[in-house]
């Protein structure tokens, strides 16, 4: 039992030394899983599936800006200016390449299901293949090794926040985050597209009985989801590379965020993610690495039986 | 009609021709065939895959083995090369090592390049008594777990290059406190556990982590893991940090160390010795300094007629940048020499029986030394223990010389 104190108490004297520093991390990769969750979430909202190939719309979104960065800055050192038109360049591709995948699946894996009626898990089975021809694809093409990224700027500590350092990354990443997700959450609040979205949310049929264009409504959905889970798509490949296979993981956590905020529900998404990056990046001062995620989705659990329907609770309608 | 005539003349004439042109040629490759038939030597490793350069390094080193041994005219056989891609991984190795068996002109392995890979296919060669020569698979428990005398291997065990890393970085290095980090492959923990304790008998304070491998290298945990990790290891500032695991991984750790305030020395083993390990991090500065070690034994590299050769294969790779092409090139040589010293039967199993057997009675004198097998498949070669030591310097792997 002393032992069993003795361990915990040394764990909170290394969490008391780097909490501050474990936890801008934590709120920068979660910032990331947020902006994969609302993809995830925004489709479960008005079609009710889980969309499974929206690790691959994260891919291409990674691949689309690698692209583009390696044309941009070359061997070169781009100068301020550059380096903010590069990171917003890279943004807007990466995003509009993830938006382009996510309505082609759309397009391809679930209208022409759902023209037929097929049952939920013939969107189940047509998702997951999309993901797996995807991932495959993009394999052949670009061959199955990480590709380092280059910044196109230099990532150095901009300032201190308590005792951490606050990087240039971090920094872009929170920003790009943060407007992505209160301007979505605007849009759907308060925009008719965002109107159309809730009421396709609430109740599809009255939607449609009210002049709801339910197939362009879809759509959007997608494309939206997808433009951000494209941009995160970028963040992430800016810090870790872009490889074929770099959606599986970030986007299952990003679907767990999405359940523990409360699936369907944008705010839960953003709360889910945030949640999940700091709770994983502390559980690095207690446990082995290996053990991250046993504590992530120990977490995971024990706020489902609290809470079954997440943090927010389910309803993309109510919460925007 | 004395045109008709002409014509069907040539008709018949042009078909005896072909008719008796066919069994010629029939006959006179028969007869080259019975004189030399072919067999294929299989080499299993990653050729795609996050740590794929390895695999590939090893597949030029054995084409030019298999090339020069064609070209010599020696042999009473002709040599064909057989690629199985395992990616390095433990799960898709086994379905690898049963296409390999179910060749029924493949008479051994080179490989499996990865120790995970290699536990993991071993007991289907073994079933099948195929040997297999690892060029590169070094944890210590595969020469000692494995009952079936049908694996070799070119390169000394993780017992030898752990204990000499611990050595370099506690007494050549004075690091007084060691974090050993694994990346949960049978290889990494295998090597990272040796550090550790050899590390402890030098007199250095000990720590260890582990890292899973990340869904960017093959694995499945998120690489987000690095940058807490990272945070932790500069907070605990040890001397010294030694990586047990593959390149792509440590690339990402080194670049999530690069942002902390970590300036400590940085080591890790044979998986990490390659090239990529540079163009794989980000910024590619945050490699410099990084210590790196491979038992090899002898030479890393080809010289003269050899390298020139080498480099038609490998595009102009130069070999010793090339970890483990010359292991690779010995490997397929001592099974070459092996089965030039065998009474072939007309059974496939009683010949992959026969090169087993006689692999294990052979010496060879190859590029990266003298090699024999002990009878557990370990090395017994004239450099015993030698452990080679590189340095990332600049964005180039300088060799640091050796134990």
């Amino acid at each position: 039992m002393s032992g069993f104190f003795s361990y915990f108490t040394s764990h909170f004297a290394t969490l008391g030394h780097e909490f501050w520093p474990l936890l801008v991390g934590g709120l920068a990769t979660g910032f990331i899983y947020s902006m994969v969750a609302i993809g995830y979430t925004m489709v479960y909202g008005v079609l009710r599936l889980i969309n499974f190939a929206h690790s691959e719309v994260f891919m291409s979104g990674g691949f689309a800006s690698f692209f583009l960065t390696k044309w941009l800055v070359g061997s070169g050192t781009p100068s301020a200016w550059q380096s903010v038109l590069y990171v917003v360049l890279g943004v807007m591709v990466g995003g509009l390449a993830g938006a382009a995948i996510a309505a082609l699946v759309e397009r391809v894996a679930y209208r022409p299901l759902r023209r037929r009626k097929a049952p939920k898990l013939a969107y189940l089975i047509s998702a997951i293949g999309a993901s797996y021809f995807l991932f495959n694809l993009a394999a052949k093409e670009f061959g199955r090794i990480n590709f380092a990224m280059s910044p196109p700027f230099v990532n150095h500590a901009l300032f201190q926040f308590a005792n951490a350092p606050v990087e240039m990354l971090d920094v872009i990443t929170l920003v790009v985050g943060l407007l992505m997700l209160f301007g979505l959450d605007r849009l759907v609040s308060k925009s008719k597209l965002g109107r159309s979205i809730r009421a396709v949310a609430q109740d599809a049929e009255t939607a449609s009985l009210m002049g709801v264009n339910i197939d362009r409504t879809i759509a959007v959905t997608f494309l939206l989801g997808g433009f951000l889970g494209g941009a995160a798509g970028y963040l992430f490949g800016l810090k870790f590379g872009v490889v074929y296979t770099m959606g599986f993981t970030p986007a299952l956590k990003a679907f767990t965020a999405a359940v523990l905020g409360g699936i369907g529900n944008l705010r839960g998404a953003l709360i889910g993610g945030l949640l999940l990056g700091v709770v994983e990046s502390l559980s690095v001062a207690f446990v082995n690495g290996a053990y991250i995620d046993v504590v992530s989705f120990g977490v995971l659990v024990l706020v489902l039986l609290v809470r079954p329907t997440g943090i927010l609770g389910e309803s993309l309608g109510r919460a925007a | 009609m004395k045109i008709r005539l002409n014509k069907t003349v040539a008709a018949v004439a042009s078909s005896a021709l072909v008719l008796l042109a066919v069994p010629a040629s029939g006959i006179a490759g028969a007869s080259t065939m019975m004189a030399k038939p072919t067999y294929v030597i299989g080499y299993e490793g990653p050729l795609s895959g996050g740590n794929a350069q390895l695999g590939i390094n090893m597949k030029w080193g054995v084409q030019l083995a298999i090339a020069n041994a064609n070209a010599s005219g020696k042999l009473p056989f002709n040599l064909q090369a057989a690629w199985y891609d395992d990616q390095g991984s433990g799960t898709l190795s086994p379905a690898q090592a049963q296409s390999a068996v179910a060749n029924n002109k493949l008479v051994a392995m080179v490989g499996p390049a990865f120790s995970g890979a290699t536990r993991a296919a071993e007991p289907f060669y073994a079933n099948a008594g195929i040997a297999t020569v690892s060029p590169s698979a070094t944890a210590a428990a595969l020469a000692t777990g494995i009952s079936n005398n049908n694996f070799m291997r070119v390169v000394y065990g993780d017992d030898v290059q752990g204990a000499a890393d611990a050595k370099f970085l506690v007494k050549t290095h004075g690091a007084s406190s060691v974090l050993t980090i694994d990346d949960g492959s049978f290889y990494g923990a295998g090597l990272a556990q040796v550090v550790n304790t050899a590390a402890k008998a030098d007199g250095a304070t000990v720590t260890s982590n582990s890292l899973p491998q990340t869904s960017n290298c093959g694995g499945v945990a998120s690489s987000t893991e690095y940058t807490s990790a990272a945070t932790q290891i500069a907070a605990a500032n040890p001397k010294a940090v030694f990586y047990g695991g593959y390149y792509c991984d440590l690339g990402l750790l080194l670049g999530a160390l690069s942002q902390t305030s970590y300036s400590g020395i940085i080591m890790s083993g044979d998986g990490s010795e390659s090239s990529s390990l540079i163009s794989g991090t980000t910024p590619a500065s945050a490699a410099n300094g990084v210590w790196l070690s491979a038992a090899g034994g002898g030479s890393s590299a080809f010289t003269g007629k050899l390298e020139t050769q080498f480099k038609a294969i490998s595009h102009g790779v130069k070999s010793s940048t090339a970890l483990y092409s010359t292991q690779a090139y010995d490997a397929a040589n001592m099974i070459i020499t092996s089965m030039s010293k065998i009474k072939w039967s007309k059974s496939l199993e009683l010949n992959r029986i026969a090169i087993k057997d006689q692999l294990h009675m052979t010496t060879y004198k190859g590029v990266t030394g003298t090699l024999k097998f002990q009878s557990n498949g370990n090395l017994a070669g004239s450099g015993a223990g030698q452990v080679n030591f590189y340095q990332v310097v600049s964005g180039v792997i300088t060799a640091k010389g050796h134990n």
